[in-house]
């Protein structure tokens, strides 16, 4: 049986290490377009394991998968620990599947330091793998906080716009600011492991892995303590308003490439899903931590999405309406049902698909005109029909029309949010309607009505590598949006377990040990 | 007090290394007299030579457990001290090495540098086993005799003279707060041995005494407010002596801190938490918000240098075992990146002549080998995952959370931030502006084997800590039996900030 064959196969750790590894070969190359084919081949290698890991994964289970674990540093209690769930595995695909993407999208868009610009993306997969995959907290800090040296060079070295210094440094900053409270949070979970363990006369007297951590009860107080240093690290990253001030800078200054991988992955909310809410349930559920989430949550929506209807500029509209979309994503964590949870997982991943997309259609249209001002566009779909249609249908997905995949997300989220709470869901429906405001009246302006005065006769319509990427992500769309149901599939262990864990008692595992690929 | 000197065989044995290495220097000395044709490259491998001998019999020692005290316990060989023996000894090879290129711009007395690189590292080893004030005393002075010298070695350079009095100066002031400070402690106790002072009562006299030596060994480490030599000495000194100066005497100088405070003061630790905790808190910050202004490499990591000591206390301040594991390797972390730095600071000096942040322009164009070393040694200094400094930060923070040391842990973390700040200047200058000058660099052998050692030491210190780990834990096992007591009691008693 293949199972038997690859059990004990560390296809975690090649995932992981497949791209960096790819990076330092790269180095030795020297004619760029071997440069190109090679990264785009490690690109496809990686997500060929990728999609066999999401095959092989069984669903309808909370148990975690694929587990590697060996211990790192024994004197603090650190280990090397992977493993995929429910939550996580999903991810796992959309990154490899996106980075395939920005590889065929840079193809012929970077045109200086070709080689320097594949080894970051390639050691930026890595790092964002590596976050979604790690178990031991101190192994997801350390890919957490790797990704901003891949980052900090693409928005630095390629960005195009002129404030692309400014917003690199910012960029590391603040994510850097958040992180180190992070840490404090995880060291506390240490210790309160290490108090519990000395109790207990534990044999080990350090832990920083997940489900050691989960194994151990928490005092309320500490929780909150711990709730807020760990919000802090995740929602300078995600961003979560009022922590958004970076992204639309760093969105805007860099690459297109590194737009899609910061707007499409959403790291920061994943990090609420996976560490926070499981680890620190009490806090989670407490009335504040939720009043005041929901709140940020809802704000997010609604400032994000008026934001993006005064935007001129594509690229700060799209960045607003992840703000927007974000908001979306933490009102369905904190309302913490079995719905809200379910769709904030879900719309985490189309946002990879939706908001993702629509910065490559951005990047179409800057190779076009060179720039994404609106007043350089205008009645384009006459010209460029093809590019003018993608645009339409991964905007309507971002905006959640019934049939996309951004529906089922949104969906799910607002019937759980009014399952918590009335005016929570309430709230966040006028966001819909904003966010559908926005996204029409941008596609009027630029792509109906008469020609642009700025807009190029001569343009071309889609390339054959741009038609790849529009495609590829349209049929990504309507797969979820018409049949969701072998991704809730994948989720829906996991979700239930967490509820679990949230609503009933400490001790529900959300890391069963039933099925366990061990070596 | 009576001292037998009725030394045994078995007792020089624990001498070997230093008997050994001051022979080693009289044949240096010798060779470079007698021979005044002989390359001066030969002294430096010879030198190394003998260093590395020096290493491998305390490589021996520490395999066999070799252990034990002279002198009425003047002098201590634990498995602590050989650790810190092992590091000078690591540093002074690595500065010898990276100096073997840059000592053809002294004019005169190249032969002796190495003398002097050398009996400085002696002084020092003996400051890591020195267990009584007086030896504290005379090592630190024989180490620092030294120092005197080589900080001025550049004669005809005005920075490198004015380095040198200053220097001298505030070294012989804390010279002198330090002997006053130990003849207010023997007044007190009658005690000069650290072990045996841990029963004296909290007088006033005591404590100023004690005051005093901090102050002193705070000059040795360049903590705030004993930190005024630091910039211009860094800025003025020969580059490899203040690479030398960057790291050896803070190690030697770490190693008696740890034994005044954990071993002769550990019942005053609910008192002393409080100093050590201001003195971190204001090196941190002041360390890294003056490093932002910097023009100058080596102004910079001199006041980054101010700043990773901050970090240090930290360790300090918990006064705990684990805070002292987590010093030790800390060190070794620092160790790697710092001298790493330096290294590259050279290299580049030699190609350019000038050590001013501007210069470092474009570098990636020119030697991308000397600009990725410096990004990974830069980003070790600032605590970036997965390198040596990292894992060392985060040893240090453990260990003070334990404690609950939560204010010193909130404002080292704040510090972190301000760090990356200016280390991200110097990675902007190499990676993103374009050279003016777009020639390549060259690097000779030596410094290149050191730049290869300190990108070993940070990757592999990072990724694979187990062994180090285990090494640092061990050579505090000294401090285990005293923790245990103080631990259970601390969380009640100590609550800095909370």
């Amino acid at each position: 049986m293949l199972e038997e064959l690859t059990a004990g196969f560390p296809i975690l750790s090649c995932i992981l290490f497949l791209p960096v590894v790819g990076a330092a070969v790269l180095w030795v190359v020297d004619d760029e377009d071997t440069v190109r084919s090679a990264a785009l081949t490690i690109a496809l290698v990686e997500l060929a394991l990728c999609l066999f890991v999401l095959l092989r994964f069984v669903p309808e289970s909370a148990a975690m998968q694929f587990t590697e674990r060996v211990p790192w540093i024994p004197a603090l209690g650190i280990s090397y620990h992977l493993a995929v769930d429910g939550i996580s595995v999903l991810f796992v695909g959309l990154t490899a599947f996106l980075t395939v993407l920005v590889v065929i999208y840079s193809w012929d868009t970077i045109r200086h330091q070709v080689k320097l610009y594949m080894m970051c993306l390639l050691a930026l997969e890595t790092t964002t793998m590596g976050v979604f995959v790690s178990l031991d907290l101190i192994l997801f800090f350390v890919f957490w906080e790797l990704m901003l040296i891949p980052s900090y060079f693409l928005i630095k070295l390629w960005g195009g716009g002129a404030e692309r210094h400014y917003a690199a440094l910012k960029f590391v900053l603040y994510t850097l600011l958040g992180s180190v409270f992070m840490l404090v949070g995880i060291a506390l979970l240490n210790i309160n492991f290490h108090e519990w363990a000395s109790l207990h006369h534990a044999d080990q007297a350090y832990s920083f892995d997940f489900l050691d951590l989960l194994s151990v009860p928490i005092p309320v107080s500490q929780q909150m303590v711990i709730f807020w240093l760990m919000f802090l690290g995740f929602a300078f990253k995600a961003p979560v308003f009022p922590f958004h001030t970076w992204l639309p800078d760093a969105l805007l200054e860099g690459p297109i490439g590194m737009s899609v991988v910061l707007a499409g992955l959403k790291l920061g909310t994943f990090g609420f899903m996976r560490f926070s809410i499981p680890l620190l349930p009490d806090a989670s559920k407490s009335e504040t931590v939720v009043t005041i989430l929901v709140v940020l949550g809802l704000c997010a929506i609604l400032y994000g999405a008026w934001m993006a209807l005064v935007q001129a500029d594509l690229r700060r509209l799209l960045a607003y309406s992840s703000v927007s979309h974000l908001g979306f994503v933490v009102v369905g964590l904190f309302a913490l049902n079995y719905q809200s949870l379910q769709g904030s997982l879900l719309t985490m991943i189309n946002l990879g698909f939706s908001t993702a997309g629509l910065f490559f259609i951005a990047g179409f249209l800057y190779s076009r005109q060179q720039t994404t001002q609106l007043s350089a566009f205008g009645g384009m779909a006459k010209q460029v029909p093809l590019l003018a249609t993608f645009f339409l249908i991964i905007g309507l997905a971002s905006i959640g029309l019934p049939g996309t995949n951004g529906f089922v997300g949104e969906f799910l989220i607002l019937l759980g949010a009014f399952e918590a709470n009335w005016w929570f869901g309430a709230v966040a429906v006028l966001g819909v309607i904003f966010g559908a405001a926005y996204f029409l009246w941008y596609y009027e302006r630029s792509m109906l009505g008469p020609l642009g005065t700025a807009v190029r006769v001569t343009m071309s319509d889609l390339q054959i590598r741009e038609m790849i990427i529009a495609v590829s992500l349209s049929v990504m769309i309507l797969w979820i949006g018409l049949y969701p149901s072998p991704f809730l599939r994948i989720m829906n262990g996991s979700v239930q377990a967490l509820v679990e864990r949230i609503h009933h008692d400490q001790t529900a595992a959300v890391g069963g040990p039933e099925i366990q690929q061990r070596k | 007090m009576i001292f037998s000197l009725n030394l045994s065989f078995s007792d020089l044995l624990l001498l070997l290394p230093e008997i050994f290495l001051t022979c080693w220097l009289c044949v240096v000395l010798i060779v470079d007299f007698v021979s005044p044709r002989l390359p001066k490259e030969q002294l430096a491998y010879l030198s190394v030579a003998g260093l590395v001998i020096t290493l491998g019999c305390l490589a021996w020692f520490d395999v066999n457990h070799i252990s034990g005290a002279l002198f009425g316990n003047m002098f201590v060989l634990d498995r602590m001290a050989i650790f810190f023996k092992v590091f000078i000894l690591g540093a002074t090879i690595l500065v010898i090495l990276s100096s073997v290129e840059y000592v053809n711009r002294f004019t005169l007395f190249r032969g002796e540098y190495y003398v002097l690189v050398v009996m400085s590292a002696l002084g020092m080893m003996f400051m890591a086993s020195a267990n009584d004030l007086l030896s504290v005393f005379v090592s630190l002075e024989f180490s620092t005799l030294g120092f005197y010298i080589l900080v001025a070695y550049l004669r005809d350079d005005l920075a490198s003279n004015e380095a040198g009095v200053k220097f001298f100066i505030l070294g012989v002031f804390a010279a002198g707060l330090f002997a006053y400070g130990i003849s207010l402690v023997y007044g007190e106790t009658g005690q000069l041995v650290f072990s045996e002072m841990s029963s004296a009562q909290a007088t006033p006299g005591l404590i100023i005494g004690f005051l005093l030596i901090f102050a002193a060994l705070g000059f040795k480490i360049g903590a705030v407010p004993f930190h005024s030599w630091i910039p211009d000495t860094y800025h003025g000194a020969p580059t490899p002596v203040t690479a030398f100066l960057s790291i050896a005497p803070k190690g030697a100088a770490l190693v008696i801190l740890l034994r005044i405070f954990l071993v002769a003061l550990a019942s005053f630790k609910p008192v002393w938490v409080y100093l050590l905790v201001a003195v971190s808190i204001v090196s941190m910050t002041y360390g890294n918000i003056v490093a932002i202004a910097q023009r100058n490499i080596k102004r910079l990591l001199a006041y980054s240098g101010i700043a990773q000591i901050g970090n240090v206390l930290i360790g300090l301040a918990a006064g705990t075992k684990m805070g002292s594991d987590a010093i030790l390797f800390y060190l070794l972390a620092y160790l790697f990146a710092n001298l790493g730095a330096f290294a590259v600071v050279i290299a580049v000096s030699q190609a350019i002549g000038k050590d001013e942040i501007e210069d470092y322009r474009g570098l990636n164009r020119r030697s991308p080998f000397l600009a990725f070393a410096m990004l990974l040694f830069l980003l070790s200094l600032a605590g970036v995952p997965p390198l040596a400094g990292f894992i060392g930060k985060l040893y240090i923070f453990v260990a003070a959370i334990k404690e609950g040391l939560y204010t010193l842990i909130t404002v080292g973390l704040i510090n972190i931030v301000i760090s990356m700040y200016y280390y991200l200047i110097v990675v902007k200058q190499m990676y993103i502006n374009e050279p003016i000058d777009p020639s390549p660099i060259r690097i000779s052998a030596p410094i290149k084997t050191v730049i290869y050692v300190g990108l070993a030491g940070t990757l592999v210190i990072g990724i694979y800590p187990q062994p180090f780990t285990d090494w640092v834990v061990e050579a505090t096992l000294m401090f285990s039996n005293f923790v245990t007591p103080a631990a259970t009691a601390l969380p009640t008693t100590v609550h800095v900030g909370g």
